[in-house]
């Protein structure tokens, strides 16, 4: 019998805890939990839209729906790059919102445990702004990754200044 | 308090028989026609039922057809509105016209499976049963 | 929506049925408040209403409703059978109102799955003391009481099934070893074990006592269990003996997969499970349930109950999946989209190519889809007749309550709008609804005569549809929105801090838009949470709407809810400016201009203007306003495009024209911040997107300089 309930507990796992996907941006590898990543695509035209920030590329036609994008490299404030036949778009769906993230380059799929993960440095370059997204550091044989936090990458500054005010309201 | 049940699913046998037997003594049949046989020979013995709880789908004959024997008997034997036995159809069909007419050939009360024991026993209650 | 969810037919005709009831009520009142008295006719109908409401509530056992409803119908029977005179006619609306209040929110509480436990004896005794007083009027009158209203407690009953939330749906494997002994055996113990716990239960093979051989069927594919029941899996399992047992699977399943489940191991599903987008229920007339359909074939071991007479299921009543019509109304815009990838394919472009077959076949497949459009979009399409009763009761309400005399005038209620924007907008017009009453209509009417006013206020609320948009206005001629008051309370309050001159009027009418401006204001309605016109405006945008404000001071106020139909398909005419293609509503073009530099006229603030034919326009060049490079900046190698909207001009310059079509508007993802002047976004033929340019938005931004 207990056999058993292990046996079943393991097929309940979660199949997706623990993988991330993972990209290079600048000299750092980055990795996003893969329950949050839909698809990758190659990259395609972009239509501008006017008026946005900066890190806001513009939007694309995904097979009929159209998705916002957003420069990775931009967001973390490094400088812009050309793209690449290397470049892809990384789909992600997080809460609902769509979103793209233009990657400069894609690494590999890695199974990263719960131990291997541990908290990023609260010191450091105070003006890091990857910082900002990064809440966890997992060590692998080969290298180090940053792993990310899609809802804070892609929460627009407006929207935390305006949740700000409404809490602010309510007290 | 005399109670017959008829009801050709297991598990809702075993379950209405708990609920019903708190209330009195019970007896179960397992589809319609023996449920209306038994109904006929308790009249005959002078022991009629109380109560009579009958579920809608069943072998040989519906909870519909039992419901217009046991009226029909009724009728015929010549037994008063007042003294007649309360039926409760119990079923998990609950579409309006199903509702409609087993209250046109004369149950007390409709109760949906499944059954809501709170307001069975209001229904008892108000049907002066219990 | 929890309330478009029914399994019982039974209970939401008696929510349907009780609502409409409760609606016609409402609506006699309405219509007869300022009268003297109800006549004849309207007695005998909220007579009625009250009866069949206290006959139904009685047969569902909600005895508070039927207590409440059982006293306005003894009430009211004596107004039929005496008609005495001089009947306090307010007092007696109020209760009226009253007891339909209470039914409503009885009403409301079980559509939401809680249980109706109001109190009603309060509502009980003033009626009572109501009706003494009535009694005791008749008898002054001299007119004969008449015999007491008899009566019968109700004598049938039902009984709603509780709801089945808690119960779960299993899917069992077990995988004996292959030595097991007697399998079939094992298999039985388990599925008696289970029998006293299960709601259904279902398995295969079936003939696990009757055949020995199910034994190596057993071993080869397992023993397969369908269970529906309340308790939980390690329940199960315990029950389950599984001690020679290798392996179990074991999944939790949805209701929905577990009838799927069951068309597989080849039964008969349960009847489905239906979704109405319209509102109530209407059983059909024909296929009457009668004695002896329900008679079933003797039931085979882990068989479910299959129905001798093989009865096609009771739905008669056609209901849609909301989501497949969300499905179909997706599919229409793909299918416009599609329609233009084929009429504008590049291979057509071929010079020298007779089309004249083409191009009637084309024309024909344009007006089959604008026709197939048309009719999609009207089975979402709901009128706002309900939504604006509401708001009659409303005014009704909250000018009894300030003691202010108001008229309210509906004009185009029977507009139809999209289901979904029904619901957003409710609240939000309630708001306007209420302001206008409470802080746009004076409180005393000499203030108005003064003014030239008539005494009474008026409050206009107004429905159209127009260019793929909704537009609802509530109007009143009150006092109007002071700019001056506005700007020093939000300056006040921290929320700006440029002086006066730097607002025009018309955003500092918007001020009252912005969150913390006003605080406090119906706390009981919003409970609390940042009340006031910013959450309006935060509901609006939601699906893509916008308020504008007008008003002129002493003269009223008016706000409008502009909002985009879900699926708005528009004329447009595609342009190029730089790279970016762009989208013009064919209805907004004035006209198309070439001309050439020396009919600018430039502000030494920076400003372009056109004059055309002796007037002034402003000029609006695209690509310098959202910096799109590689375009034209000559105005002589452009087009300049004449746009019109609500009677202002300007003139924007384009690189070219591309075509004209049918264009899918398709709303820009939330995650973009709205841009002013955009007011959406297509897919063009070739896969490519566009933006559609929003003429009102330009014009305010130009307006704004």
């Amino acid at each position: 019998m207990e056999e058993l309930k292990e046996g079943l507990q393991e097929q309940e796992a979660d199949a997706q805890k623990g993988k991330f996907m993972t990209f290079q941006a600048g000299k750092e590898f980055f990795g996003i939990s893969i329950s949050y990543v839909k698809q990758i695509i190659a990259m395609q035209p972009i239509t501008v839209v006017p008026e946005v920030e900066d890190y806001i590329k513009g939007l694309i036609n995904l097979r009929g729906k159209i998705i916002p994008v957003i420069d990775v490299r931009v967001r973390f404030k490094m400088e812009p790059k050309e793209y690449t036949d290397r470049t892809c778009i990384i789909v992600i769906d997080v809460k609902s919102t769509v979103v793209g993230l233009i990657v400069e380059k894609i690494a590999q799929v890695d199974t990263i445990m719960d131990d291997d993960i541990v908290p990023p440095p609260t010191l450091g370059r105070k003006d890091n702004e990857q910082n900002k997204y990064v809440y966890g550091l997992a060590k692998t044989e080969d290298s180090v990754k940053l792993l990310i936090d899609p809802e804070k990458l892609i929460k627009q500054e407006v929207l935390e200044a305006l949740e700000e005010l409404q809490e602010e309201e309510q007290e | 308090m005399k109670i017959l049940l008829a009801e050709d699913d297991f598990a809702t046998r075993k379950f209405m028989d708990k609920q019903l037997s708190q209330y009195g003594e019970c007896d179960v049949m397992v589809d319609g026609e023996e449920a209306v046989d038994a109904f006929m020979m308790a009249l005959e013995d002078n022991e009629p039922y109380d109560l009579v709880c009958l579920d809608v789908m069943m072998p040989v004959m519906d909870g519909y057809q039992v419901l217009k024997a046991i009226r029909g008997i009724e009728a015929q034997k010549g037994i008063s509105k007042k003294n007649s036995v309360k039926v409760i159809m119990t079923t998990a069909l609950n579409d309006e016209r199903n509702v409609k007419l087993a209250f046109e050939l004369g149950c007390e009360a409709y109760v949906g499976k499944p059954i809501d024991v709170e307001k069975f026993e209001k229904v008892l209650n108000k049907l002066g049963l219990i | 929506m929890a309330e478009d969810f029914n399994t019982d037919s039974m209970f939401s005709m008696f929510l349907f049925e009780s609502s409409q009831l409760l609606e016609k009520l409402e609506g006699i009142i309405l219509e007869k408040q300022d009268a003297d008295c109800f006549d004849d006719a309207d007695i005998n109908e909220i007579f009625r209403c009250m009866h069949t409401i206290k006959g139904s509530a009685g047969v569902m056992m909600y005895d508070n409703i039927m207590k409440a409803s059982h006293k306005l119908e003894d009430v009211f029977y004596y107004l039929r059978e005496s008609h005495p005179e001089d009947v306090p006619h307010m007092e007696l609306v109020e209760k009226v109102l009253a007891v339909s209040d209470f039914i409503t929110g009885e009403l409301d509480k079980l559509r939401n799955g809680e249980t109706a436990d109001g109190d009603e004896s309060k509502l009980v005794e003033d009626l009572d003391e109501f009706l003494s007083r009535i009694k005791g009027e008749i008898k002054k009158q001299g007119i004969r009481l008449p015999k007491a209203n008899k009566q019968e407690e109700p004598t049938q009953f039902y009984v709603k099934p509780v709801a089945e939330d808690d119960s779960h749906f299993y899917k069992i494997v077990i995988h004996y070893r292959n030595d097991t002994q007697m399998s079939n055996i094992r298999a039985y113990s388990a599925t008696y074990a289970l029998k006293e716990v299960a709601e259904d239960l279902l398995y295969t093979p079936e003939d696990i006592l009757s055949n020995e051989a199910s034994g190596d069927v057993i071993l080869a594919e397992g023993f397969h269990m369908l269970l529906q029941t309340k308790i939980s899996k390690e329940e199960v399992l315990e029950l389950i003996d599984s001690s020679e047992a290798e392996k179990i699977d074991f999944d939790e399943i949805t209701s929905d997969e577990y009838g799927k489940e069951l068309v597989n191991l080849g039964r008969e599903p349960a009847p489905q499970i239906v979704i109405n987008l319209e509102d109530g229920v209407k059983p059909a007339k024909d296929d009457k349930p009668a004695p002896g359909d329900y008679v079933v074939k003797s039931k085979d071991p882990g068989k479910g109950k299959t129905l001798a007479k093989n009865q096609p299921k009771q739905q008669s009543i056609i209901s849609v999946n909301v989501e497949k019509m969300d499905a179909l109304m997706d599919l229409i815009g793909e299918l416009v989209i599609a329609e233009a990838t084929v009429l504008q394919n590049p291979d057509l472009k071929v010079p020298g190519l007779d089309l004249t077959n083409f191009q009637k076949a084309a024309s024909e497949l344009a007006t089959n889809t604008t026709e197939l459009q048309q009719v999609i979009m009207s089975m979402r399409m709901m009128p706002l007749t309900n939504t604006f009763q509401k708001m009659k009761r409303i005014v009704f309400d909250v000018s009894r309550k300030l003691d202010k005399d108001v008229e309210f005038e509906v004009i185009g209620e029977n507009t139809e709008v999209d289901k979904n924007i029904i619901e957003h907008i409710s609240d939000p017009l309630m708001h306007l609804v209420r302001n206008s009453v409470d802080h746009g209509i004076e409180e005393d009417p000499n203030e108005r005569t003064m003014l030239g006013k008539p005494a009474k206020g008026k409050i206009t609320l107004e429905a159209k549809n127009e260019g793929g948009k909704v537009y609802i206005s509530v109007r009143d001629d009150g006092k109007g929105l002071n700019a001056e008051k506005l700007y020093e309370k939000a300056l006040d309050k921290g929320l700006i801090d440029k002086p006066m001159s730097d607002y025009t009027e018309k955003e500092i009418f918007r001020f009252v838009t912005l969150p913390g401006f006003s605080t406090k204001e119906q706390v009981t309605e919003y409970s609390g949470r940042g009340v006031g016109m910013d959450v309006v405006v935060k509901n609006i945008q939601a699906i893509g709407g916008r308020l504008d404000i007008d008003s002129t001071l002493g003269g009223g106020s008016e706000m409008t809810l502009v909002i985009p139909l879900t699926l708005a398909i528009i004329n447009g005419i595609v342009v190029q400016v730089g790279n970016s293609p762009f989208v013009l509503e064919t209805s907004s073009i004035k006209q198309f201009v070439r001309m050439t530099q020396d009919s600018l006229v430039q502000e030494p603030s920076g400003e372009e203007y056109v004059v055309l034919r002796g007037e002034y326009y402003p000029f609006i060049r695209l690509n310098e306003k959202y910096e799109l490079p590689d375009s034209c900046c000559n105005v002589d190698d452009g087009i300049v495009v004449v746009l019109e909207h609500e009677g202002k001009q300007i003139c924007v310059l384009i690189d070219k024209l591309l075509q004209q079509q049918e264009i899918v508007v398709k709303p820009i993802p939330s995650y973009i911040k709205k841009v002013r002047g955009l007011s959406g976004c297509t897919q063009l033929g070739d896969g490519s997107i566009a933006l559609i340019l929003d003429i009102a938005g330009l014009i305010q931004d130009e307006e704004r300089r």
